[in-house]
């Protein structure tokens, strides 16, 4: 898994594993990624409860016998979600069409990873500026993230490089649980 | 939507202790404004004496093992931890000059205050707790 920092809490008991990831998230970047290894079996129930009330993401679990691995990837807490991109679908009206469409992921690709679109290409927002040459002008593309908010600054980019038809996805990743392809 | 959590520590042994400071300490991690008002034999979790040697329980003596086997930090280690995050400690000054306990021999930095200055903070905490 490609993460931007690491943090072992194995062996660490309530609340350690909490207290050590504030201080590790509080330390990064908004958008980087935080791996937790913990020992702890609270820490499933508390660590995507801690995301829950502090406004970061729990991406995903993976489970190696006793030892978890947590993936946390760090907000801006303080952002109002206001998006400005004007030409959006819903989440339904996309898996809809047919034939299938051209869909760019822009998550962190440990977000792709713990699971994503059947099909969707994954281009994390971070790299999409260096890649645009590898999509086409002509062609129709919908970008979706996890809430909207990564996919309309992705969209604008796109539009304000000569791209016609960009469509931002609605409420995004956050709300499709079933279906999905997973890389772990 | 508050961002308080207010909790009342009127108990003074290791297990009490416990219940506190790994709440406060696990609510002030997740962002929360925490103050914890200290009264009767709760004033001894934040003595700098009593905190280093508080009662476990009669017929709790079996669990002292399990402490250190799960690795638990000491409660100097939490109330360490609690400053760092934030959390205020309100001594109760009537418990104070009832039980003969001046301000020095309670952990440096924190405040004296009254029934009022925890309710103060309480009045839109959720939740609040006491232990």
């Amino acid at each position: 898994m490609a993460v931007d920092e690491k943090l072992d809490v194995s062996g660490l008991a309530c609340p350690m594993p909490i207290i050590k990831t504030k201080k590790a998230i509080a330390a990064m970047k908004i958008g980087e990624t935080l791996e937790i290894i913990a020992t702890d079996a609270g820490s499933k129930a508390d660590l995507p409860a801690w995301a829950q009330s502090t406004g970061h993401h729990y991406v995903g679990l993976i489970e190696e016998g006793a030892v978890l691995k947590h993936y946390m990837r760090k907000c801006d807490v303080t952002m109002t979600n206001e998006m400005h991109f004007k030409s959006t679908i819903t989440n339904e009206e996309l898996l809809k069409i047919s034939p299938k469409p051209n869909i760019i992921d822009v998550r962190e690709s440990i977000e792709y990873d713990f699971g994503h679109i059947k099909g969707a290409v994954s281009m994390p927002l971070g790299e999409l500026a260096l890649k645009l040459a590898s999509f086409d002008q002509e062609q129709t593309y919908y970008l979706i993230c996890r809430s909207g908010t990564r996919s309309d600054l992705a969209c604008k980019l796109m539009v304000d490089h000569g791209f016609k038809h960009i469509v931002n996805v609605l409420p995004g990743m956050q709300s499709i649980t079933t279906d999905l392809e997973k890389n772990i | 939507m508050t961002n308080k959590v207010a909790i009342i520590a009127s108990n003074g042994g290791l297990f009490d202790a416990y219940k506190v400071f790994n709440i406060a300490t696990a609510a002030a991690a997740t962002e929360k404004e925490v103050a914890i008002f200290f009264t009767f034999e709760g004033l001894n979790l934040i003595h700098k004496e009593g905190m280093h040697h508080l009662q476990v329980p009669v017929g709790g003596e079996g669990f002292i093992e399990g402490f250190s086997k799960a690795n638990v930090p000491t409660i100097p280690e939490l109330v360490d931890m609690a400053v760092e995050l934030g959390v205020t400690f309100i001594a109760c000054q009537m418990t104070m000059d009832v039980m003969g306990i001046t301000a020095d021999q309670l952990l440096d930095g924190i405040s004296v205050g009254g029934a009022v200055t925890f309710l103060e903070f309480a009045k839109d905490a959720a939740p609040s707790l006491s232990f």
